[in-house]
């Protein structure tokens, strides 16, 4: 894993990889999109808004595992210094935010034909809007971070933030189990899933397909800070040159 | 059916979720991409003139 810390390792990687991602994540995304909303028919009891499961549950699972990612990325810049996991950190946290807020939005226009409201302060709907506070904060606190930006590292105060953050993805899992709530139970856990097989298959697709996405995307943003970081050494070099 | 608003009504809340989906992951892929070719384009024209 060290090996691939090497920013220039990394981009030999990185660089084939991303079109496969988009390309991968698009396809999938469409084929899955298509079977969602054409091929498998409404649920018996919630009619057609059920089809909503195919982009709210992905959002769902991405919103959560970005934050664990970033999470990771938080301990691994904390224990081993390595500027590649602050780079991830940073690449992480707009894609993540986006789908917190696509769950939450999703979620919110599922509610209103399914419950008769748009919004309930209840245990999963507010514990995810703090997740989507938490990556806007931490979007903050990077963006403000420039002295310890440098080879794209994070701030200790940034890492430990990414870390602490990582208390409210289990209490965002759990939630439906220890509070009473609007919300359904989880549908899908290690010992199988309460939805019709029928319905499962393109929830499959779309999840593959967001997460091919998520990777592309999270790929892009590292390729570009690490383009921005080789430029301001380049100018001081430059600097460095003329001066000297 | 458990839901308060049903029949062919619900496709609307159905193309808005997808709709307003696709739309903010567009512009998010866009915008990142768009940013990517920028910043490694002038990382590229710095190297080489410093050749």
């Amino acid at each position: 894993m060290h090996a691939y810390a090497n920013p220039t390792r990394f981009l030999a990687i990185a660089r084939p990889l991303t079109p496969w991602l988009l390309g991968g994540g698009l396809l999938l995304l469409m084929v899955g999109a298509w079977a969602g909303l054409a091929l498998v028919p409404g649920d018996y009891k919630q009619g057609e808004t059920a089809r909503i499961l195919y982009v709210h549950v992905p959002s769902a699972w991405l919103g959560m595992g970005g934050w664990t990612s970033l999470a990771v990325a938080g301990l691994v810049q904390l224990v081993w210094r390595h500027p590649l996991a602050g780079i991830a950190a940073r690449a992480i946290a707009v894609p993540g935010m986006l789908f917190t807020a696509l769950c939450l939005a999703t979620g919110s226009i599922w509610g209103k034909p399914t419950w008769g409201t748009w919004w309930e302060w209840d245990g999963r709907m507010t514990s995810m809007l703090v997740l989507f506070f938490l990556y806007a904060g931490f979007i903050a606190l990077t963006r403000g971070d420039e002295g310890a930006r440098a080879g794209g590292a994070l701030s200790r105060g940034a890492a430990v933030y990414a870390l602490v953050g990582a208390i409210n993805i289990p209490i965002i899992n759990r939630s439906v189990v220890w509070w009473n709530s609007l919300h359904q139970g989880p549908s899908i856990t290690l010992r199988g899933s309460s939805i019709d097989g029928a319905l499962l298959w393109p929830l499959g697709l779309t999840l593959t397909g967001f997460s091919l996405l998520f990777g592309a995307i999270v790929l892009m943003r590292m390729r570009r800070i690490i383009a921005e970081n080789r430029v301001t050494a380049r100018l001081r070099r430059l600097a460095d040159d003329e001066e000297g | 059916m458990t839901g308060v608003i049903d029949g062919s009504a619900q496709w609307a809340y159905v193309a808005a979720a997808y709709g307003l989906t696709a739309l903010l992951t567009a512009a998010v892929l866009w915008a990142s991409w768009r940013a990517m070719v920028k910043a490694e384009r002038r990382s590229d024209a710095l190297r080489k003139d410093r050749r």
